[in-house]
Protein backbone atom coordinates (compact mmCIF):
# COMPACT_ATOMS: atom_id res chain seq x y z
CA UNK A 1 0.00 0.00 0.00
CA UNK A 2 1.37 3.45 -1.08
CA UNK A 3 -0.03 6.83 0.44
CA UNK A 4 0.82 10.20 -0.89
CA UNK A 5 0.85 13.03 1.83
CA UNK A 6 0.48 16.38 0.16
CA UNK A 7 0.85 19.42 2.89
CA UNK A 8 3.22 22.38 2.64
CA UNK A 9 3.38 21.64 6.37
CA UNK A 10 6.19 19.36 7.40
CA UNK A 11 4.70 18.53 10.65
CA UNK A 12 1.44 17.44 9.24
CA UNK A 13 2.92 15.23 6.69
CA UNK A 14 4.76 14.17 9.93
CA UNK A 15 1.47 13.07 11.81
CA UNK A 16 0.43 11.43 8.58
CA UNK A 17 3.62 9.58 8.32
CA UNK A 18 3.00 8.61 12.86
CA UNK A 19 -0.51 7.70 12.12
CA UNK A 20 0.26 5.23 9.61
CA UNK A 21 3.45 3.89 11.11
CA UNK A 22 1.97 0.54 12.56
CA UNK A 23 0.31 -0.50 9.16
CA UNK A 24 2.12 -2.06 6.21
CA UNK A 25 2.17 1.13 3.70
CA UNK A 26 4.87 3.09 2.38
CA UNK A 27 4.34 6.90 2.68
CA UNK A 28 5.71 9.62 -0.42
CA UNK A 29 5.79 13.18 0.67
CA UNK A 30 4.60 16.53 -1.52
CA UNK A 31 5.00 19.87 -0.26
CA UNK A 32 2.80 21.56 -2.83
CA UNK A 33 0.24 20.55 -5.68
CA UNK A 34 2.60 20.45 -8.72
CA UNK A 35 4.90 18.63 -6.50
CA UNK A 36 2.27 16.21 -5.52
CA UNK A 37 1.10 15.68 -9.33
CA UNK A 38 4.25 14.68 -10.13
CA UNK A 39 5.20 12.13 -7.11
CA UNK A 40 1.38 11.42 -8.41
CA UNK A 41 2.68 10.55 -11.52
CA UNK A 42 5.97 8.74 -10.36
CA UNK A 43 5.04 6.86 -7.38
CA UNK A 44 1.32 5.55 -8.88
CA UNK A 45 -0.17 5.74 -4.73
CA UNK A 46 -3.05 3.83 -4.22
CA UNK A 47 -4.74 6.97 -1.76
CA UNK A 48 -3.89 11.16 -2.05
CA UNK A 49 -3.95 12.57 1.40
CA UNK A 50 -4.41 16.74 0.17
CA UNK A 51 -4.58 19.98 2.02
CA UNK A 52 -6.15 22.53 0.31
CA UNK A 53 -3.94 26.31 1.22
CA UNK A 54 -0.75 25.62 -0.23
CA UNK A 55 2.24 27.62 -2.40
CA UNK A 56 2.78 27.25 -5.72
CA UNK A 57 -0.09 25.17 -6.39
CA UNK A 58 -3.13 24.56 -4.19
CA UNK A 59 -5.09 21.22 -3.73
CA UNK A 60 -7.99 22.19 -5.33
CA UNK A 61 -5.94 22.82 -8.39
CA UNK A 62 -4.33 19.55 -8.14
CA UNK A 63 -7.11 17.93 -7.47
CA UNK A 64 -8.59 19.01 -10.76
CA UNK A 65 -5.94 18.21 -12.70
CA UNK A 66 -5.53 14.92 -11.24
CA UNK A 67 -9.05 14.36 -12.37
CA UNK A 68 -8.38 15.60 -15.99
CA UNK A 69 -5.38 13.11 -16.30
CA UNK A 70 -6.83 9.90 -17.87
CA UNK A 71 -3.43 7.70 -15.87
CA UNK A 72 -4.04 9.73 -12.70
CA UNK A 73 -8.10 9.81 -12.50
CA UNK A 74 -9.13 7.35 -10.50
CA UNK A 75 -6.85 7.56 -7.38
CA UNK A 76 -9.11 8.38 -4.41
CA UNK A 77 -8.42 11.59 -2.34
CA UNK A 78 -8.94 11.89 1.08
CA UNK A 79 -9.01 16.19 1.45
CA UNK A 80 -7.43 16.77 5.00
CA UNK A 81 -7.39 21.01 5.36
CA UNK A 82 -8.80 23.72 7.84
CA UNK A 83 -11.09 24.45 4.93
CA UNK A 84 -14.33 23.73 6.32
CA UNK A 85 -16.92 26.43 4.45
CA UNK A 86 -19.89 24.67 3.16
CA UNK A 87 -19.17 26.27 -0.54
CA UNK A 88 -15.47 24.82 -0.61
CA UNK A 89 -16.82 21.91 0.68
CA UNK A 90 -19.15 21.33 -2.07
CA UNK A 91 -17.18 22.69 -4.89
CA UNK A 92 -14.27 19.69 -3.93
CA UNK A 93 -16.47 17.04 -3.74
CA UNK A 94 -17.78 17.93 -6.84
CA UNK A 95 -14.86 17.47 -8.32
CA UNK A 96 -14.68 14.02 -6.78
CA UNK A 97 -13.14 13.18 -3.28
CA UNK A 98 -13.83 10.14 -1.45
CA UNK A 99 -13.50 11.97 1.86
CA UNK A 100 -12.73 14.93 3.57
CA UNK A 101 -11.35 15.58 7.18
CA UNK A 102 -11.03 18.81 8.81
CA UNK A 103 -8.05 19.81 10.56
CA UNK A 104 -7.80 19.78 13.46
CA UNK A 105 -8.18 16.14 13.58
CA UNK A 106 -7.53 13.10 15.70
CA UNK A 107 -5.10 10.56 14.43
CA UNK A 108 -7.82 7.51 14.92
CA UNK A 109 -10.14 9.57 12.64
CA UNK A 110 -7.49 10.08 9.82
CA UNK A 111 -6.88 6.07 10.12
CA UNK A 112 -10.50 5.28 10.22
CA UNK A 113 -11.34 7.40 7.13
CA UNK A 114 -8.48 5.36 5.09
CA UNK A 115 -9.32 2.09 6.41
CA UNK A 116 -13.01 2.93 4.54
CA UNK A 117 -11.09 3.50 1.41
CA UNK A 118 -7.98 1.21 1.14
CA UNK A 119 -7.08 -2.28 3.10
CA UNK A 120 -4.89 -1.37 6.28
CA UNK A 121 -2.77 -3.84 7.64
CA UNK A 122 -1.07 -3.89 10.63
CA UNK A 123 3.07 -4.59 10.52
CA UNK A 124 3.48 -8.03 12.45
CA UNK A 125 5.24 -7.22 15.75
CA UNK A 126 8.59 -7.55 15.57
CA UNK B 1 -21.93 12.96 -7.23
CA UNK B 2 -25.42 14.77 -7.32
CA UNK B 3 -25.66 18.31 -8.35
CA UNK B 4 -28.65 18.66 -6.42
CA UNK B 5 -26.42 18.30 -3.22
CA UNK B 6 -25.66 21.40 -1.30
CA UNK B 7 -22.40 22.29 0.92
CA UNK B 8 -24.73 21.31 4.19
CA UNK B 9 -25.44 17.36 2.43
CA UNK B 10 -21.81 16.74 1.89
CA UNK B 11 -20.66 18.21 5.45
CA UNK B 12 -23.40 15.83 6.46
CA UNK B 13 -21.92 12.32 4.37
CA UNK B 14 -17.98 13.58 5.30
CA UNK B 15 -19.14 13.83 8.89
CA UNK B 16 -17.65 17.41 9.54
CA UNK B 17 -19.23 19.32 12.62
CA UNK B 18 -22.68 21.69 11.75
CA UNK B 19 -21.66 25.28 12.57
CA UNK B 20 -23.30 26.08 15.67
CA UNK B 21 -26.86 27.77 15.17
CA UNK B 22 -26.07 31.51 16.96
CA UNK B 23 -22.66 31.60 15.35
CA UNK B 24 -24.12 31.37 12.17
CA UNK B 25 -26.90 33.83 12.64
CA UNK B 26 -24.64 36.26 14.35
CA UNK B 27 -22.26 36.00 11.69
CA UNK B 28 -25.00 36.46 8.76
CA UNK B 29 -26.42 39.29 10.57
CA UNK B 30 -22.95 40.98 10.25
CA UNK B 31 -22.90 40.41 6.51
CA UNK B 32 -26.07 41.76 5.76
CA UNK B 33 -24.44 45.24 6.51
CA UNK B 34 -27.45 46.69 8.02
CA UNK B 35 -27.39 44.94 11.37
CA UNK B 36 -29.06 46.90 13.98
CA UNK B 37 -28.43 47.64 17.80
CA UNK B 38 -31.63 45.27 18.95
CA UNK B 39 -31.06 42.74 16.41
CA UNK B 40 -27.54 42.24 17.78
CA UNK B 41 -28.79 41.58 21.31
CA UNK B 42 -32.13 39.75 20.23
CA UNK B 43 -29.57 36.98 18.69
CA UNK B 44 -27.44 37.52 21.59
CA UNK B 45 -29.65 37.05 23.90
CA UNK B 46 -30.71 33.60 22.36
CA UNK B 47 -27.58 32.35 22.90
CA UNK B 48 -25.69 32.09 26.81
CA UNK B 49 -22.39 31.65 25.84
CA UNK B 50 -22.49 35.07 23.65
CA UNK B 51 -24.32 36.27 26.23
CA UNK B 52 -22.10 35.67 28.96
CA UNK B 53 -18.93 37.42 26.96
CA UNK B 54 -20.81 40.27 25.82
CA UNK B 55 -21.60 41.09 29.57
CA UNK B 56 -17.86 40.48 30.52
CA UNK B 57 -16.92 42.76 27.76
CA UNK B 58 -19.18 45.67 28.75
CA UNK B 59 -17.87 45.16 32.04
CA UNK B 60 -14.50 45.57 32.01
CA UNK B 61 -13.56 46.38 34.98
CA UNK B 62 -15.32 44.09 37.23
CA UNK B 63 -13.87 40.96 39.03
CA UNK B 64 -16.92 38.56 38.34
CA UNK B 65 -20.60 38.97 37.49
CA UNK B 66 -21.81 40.18 41.47
CA UNK B 67 -19.33 43.94 40.24
CA UNK B 68 -21.49 43.87 37.25
CA UNK B 69 -23.48 47.52 36.98
CA UNK B 70 -24.14 46.40 32.92
CA UNK B 71 -26.56 43.51 33.90
CA UNK B 72 -28.51 43.05 30.51
CA UNK B 73 -27.50 42.45 27.02
CA UNK B 74 -29.43 45.31 25.30
CA UNK B 75 -27.64 47.89 27.66
CA UNK B 76 -24.41 45.91 26.76
CA UNK B 77 -24.95 46.06 22.81
CA UNK B 78 -25.59 49.97 23.40
CA UNK B 79 -22.28 50.07 25.66
CA UNK B 80 -20.29 48.48 23.16
CA UNK B 81 -21.43 49.59 20.23
CA UNK B 82 -22.48 47.52 17.25
CA UNK B 83 -18.95 46.96 16.24
CA UNK B 84 -18.14 46.00 19.77
CA UNK B 85 -20.75 43.40 20.27
CA UNK B 86 -20.53 41.58 16.77
CA UNK B 87 -16.62 41.35 17.43
CA UNK B 88 -17.07 39.74 21.11
CA UNK B 89 -19.80 37.15 19.26
CA UNK B 90 -17.82 36.54 15.97
CA UNK B 91 -15.02 35.88 18.60
CA UNK B 92 -16.71 33.37 20.45
CA UNK B 93 -16.51 30.54 17.26
CA UNK B 94 -12.04 31.60 17.34
CA UNK B 95 -11.92 30.29 20.99
CA UNK B 96 -14.14 27.38 20.18
CA UNK B 97 -11.35 26.33 17.22
CA UNK B 98 -8.39 27.28 19.34
CA UNK B 99 -9.70 24.96 22.62
CA UNK B 100 -10.38 22.11 20.02
CA UNK B 101 -7.36 22.79 18.27
CA UNK B 102 -4.70 22.16 21.59
CA UNK B 103 -7.04 19.93 22.60
CA UNK B 104 -7.19 17.42 19.49
CA UNK B 105 -3.45 18.20 18.13
CA UNK B 106 -1.48 18.97 21.56
CA UNK B 107 -3.39 17.24 23.95
CA UNK B 108 -3.74 20.69 25.84
CA UNK B 109 -6.53 21.77 27.85
CA UNK B 110 -6.65 25.38 27.56
CA UNK B 111 -9.17 27.90 28.90
CA UNK B 112 -9.71 31.38 28.24
CA UNK B 113 -9.69 34.43 30.53
CA UNK B 114 -9.79 38.42 29.94
CA UNK B 115 -6.53 39.07 28.50
CA UNK B 116 -6.17 42.40 31.47
CA UNK B 117 -5.92 39.14 33.92
CA UNK B 118 -2.48 37.97 32.74
CA UNK B 119 0.59 39.43 32.52
CA UNK B 120 1.55 41.54 29.22
CA UNK B 121 4.48 40.31 27.19
CA UNK B 122 7.28 43.46 27.69
CA UNK B 123 10.42 41.22 26.01
CA UNK B 124 11.27 39.66 22.99
CA UNK B 125 7.99 36.95 22.05
CA UNK B 126 7.10 34.98 18.81
CA UNK B 127 3.93 36.30 16.87
CA UNK B 128 2.49 33.74 14.77
CA UNK B 129 0.21 35.62 12.10
CA UNK B 130 -2.52 34.59 9.73
CA UNK B 131 -4.36 37.59 7.86
CA UNK B 132 -6.98 36.83 5.61
CA UNK B 133 -8.28 39.12 2.53
CA UNK B 134 -11.70 39.04 0.90
CA UNK B 135 -15.50 40.86 2.16
CA UNK B 136 -13.62 40.61 5.49
CA UNK B 137 -10.49 41.85 6.13
CA UNK B 138 -8.23 41.28 8.95
CA UNK B 139 -6.10 39.04 10.58
CA UNK B 140 -5.67 36.61 13.49
CA UNK B 141 -1.84 36.69 15.48
CA UNK B 142 -1.12 33.75 18.16
CA UNK B 143 1.72 35.81 20.46
CA UNK B 144 3.50 33.66 23.24
CA UNK B 145 6.75 33.42 24.62
CA UNK B 146 9.26 31.30 23.17
CA UNK B 147 9.22 28.94 26.07
CA UNK B 148 5.68 28.38 25.72
CA UNK B 149 6.17 27.48 21.94
CA UNK B 150 8.57 25.21 22.29
CA UNK B 151 6.18 23.22 24.83
CA UNK B 152 3.57 23.30 22.02
CA UNK B 153 5.75 22.51 19.22
CA UNK B 154 6.80 19.64 20.94
CA UNK B 155 3.53 18.10 21.76
CA UNK B 156 2.04 18.62 18.17
CA UNK B 157 4.77 16.55 17.09
CA UNK B 158 4.78 14.01 19.66
CA UNK B 159 8.35 15.43 21.79
CA UNK B 160 9.98 16.18 24.76
CA UNK B 161 10.56 19.74 24.90
CA UNK B 162 13.56 19.32 25.34
CA UNK B 163 14.15 17.44 22.33
CA UNK B 164 12.24 19.86 20.22
CA UNK B 165 15.29 22.57 19.23
CA UNK B 166 15.46 23.21 15.47
CA UNK B 167 13.61 26.54 14.49
CA UNK B 168 12.64 25.68 11.19
CA UNK B 169 10.25 22.90 12.55
CA UNK B 170 9.28 25.52 15.54
CA UNK B 171 8.24 27.59 12.31
CA UNK B 172 6.35 25.30 10.66
CA UNK B 173 4.39 24.01 13.73
CA UNK B 174 3.32 27.73 14.80
CA UNK B 175 2.24 28.18 10.95
CA UNK B 176 0.02 24.94 10.58
CA UNK B 177 -1.32 25.88 14.20
CA UNK B 178 -2.24 28.96 12.75
CA UNK B 179 -3.34 27.94 9.97
CA UNK B 180 -6.06 25.55 11.31
CA UNK B 181 -7.39 28.05 13.94
CA UNK B 182 -7.65 31.11 11.36
CA UNK B 183 -9.02 28.05 8.56
CA UNK B 184 -11.85 27.43 10.93
CA UNK B 185 -12.76 31.23 11.94
CA UNK B 186 -12.24 32.25 8.04
CA UNK B 187 -14.91 29.30 7.23
CA UNK B 188 -17.02 30.45 9.24
CA UNK B 189 -16.81 33.99 7.92
CA UNK B 190 -17.14 32.25 4.26
CA UNK B 191 -20.32 30.52 5.72
CA UNK B 192 -21.55 34.04 6.45
CA UNK B 193 -21.71 35.20 2.59
CA UNK B 194 -17.71 36.67 3.91
CA UNK B 195 -15.63 35.15 1.45
CA UNK B 196 -12.27 35.76 1.75
CA UNK B 197 -9.21 33.74 1.72
CA UNK B 198 -6.15 33.14 3.84
CA UNK B 199 -2.52 34.24 3.58
CA UNK B 200 0.32 31.99 4.13
CA UNK B 201 1.37 32.52 7.82
CA UNK B 202 4.02 34.69 8.93
CA UNK B 203 6.07 33.73 12.05
CA UNK B 204 8.22 36.73 13.58
CA UNK B 205 10.03 37.88 16.78
CA UNK B 206 8.91 41.03 18.18
CA UNK B 207 9.20 43.26 21.02
CA UNK B 208 6.20 45.15 20.15
CA UNK B 209 3.05 43.96 21.92
CA UNK B 210 0.32 46.68 20.85
CA UNK B 211 -3.15 45.69 19.98
CA UNK B 212 -2.84 46.40 16.16
CA UNK B 213 -6.50 47.23 14.59
CA UNK B 214 -7.55 47.11 11.15
CA UNK B 215 -8.54 50.50 10.12
CA UNK B 216 -12.15 50.92 9.82
CA UNK B 217 -12.45 47.06 11.88
CA UNK B 218 -12.63 45.84 14.90
CA UNK B 219 -10.26 44.46 17.72
CA UNK B 220 -9.76 42.33 20.59
CA UNK B 221 -7.08 40.68 22.42
CA UNK B 222 -7.84 37.57 24.12
CA UNK B 223 -6.03 35.20 26.55
CA UNK B 224 -5.18 31.41 27.17
CA UNK B 225 -3.89 29.91 30.39
CA UNK B 226 -2.41 26.35 29.78
CA UNK B 227 -1.17 24.81 32.66
CA UNK B 228 1.18 27.05 34.00
CA UNK B 229 1.69 29.22 30.86
CA UNK B 230 0.06 31.53 29.08
CA UNK B 231 -0.66 33.25 25.66
CA UNK B 232 -2.70 36.08 23.57
CA UNK B 233 -4.81 35.90 20.56
CA UNK B 234 -5.41 38.86 18.92
CA UNK B 235 -8.22 39.34 16.15
CA UNK B 236 -9.04 42.14 14.12
CA UNK B 237 -11.51 42.14 11.41
CA UNK B 238 -13.22 44.78 9.66
CA UNK B 239 -16.96 42.74 8.24
CA UNK B 240 -16.93 46.00 6.19
CA UNK B 241 -14.40 46.05 3.91
CA UNK B 242 -16.78 46.54 1.37
CA UNK B 243 -19.13 47.69 2.55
Amino acid sequence: MKILSVDDSKTIRMIVGRSLKNYDCVMCEAANGEEGLAVAASEMPDLIILDITMPVMDGVTMLTKLREDPALKSIPVVMLTAESGRENVAHIARLGVRDYLVKPFKEEQLIEKIGRIVPLVQKAAA
Amino acid sequence: MSQDLVGEDFAKQFGLDAVPEGVRRVTELVASQNASTEEIAKIISQDKELTARVLRAANPRAEDECDYTITTVDAAVMRSGIGGAILVAMSGPLIRAIGKTFETMLARPIESVPARSLAAFTEEHIAAEVAFAGKAVGSVQIRLEKPTARLFGAAMVGLAPEDFENEDELTDVLGELANIIVGNFKSNLCDAGLTCKLSPPVIAKTNDSKLRSQEGGLAERIGFVSGDVHFFVDVCVNPWSQA
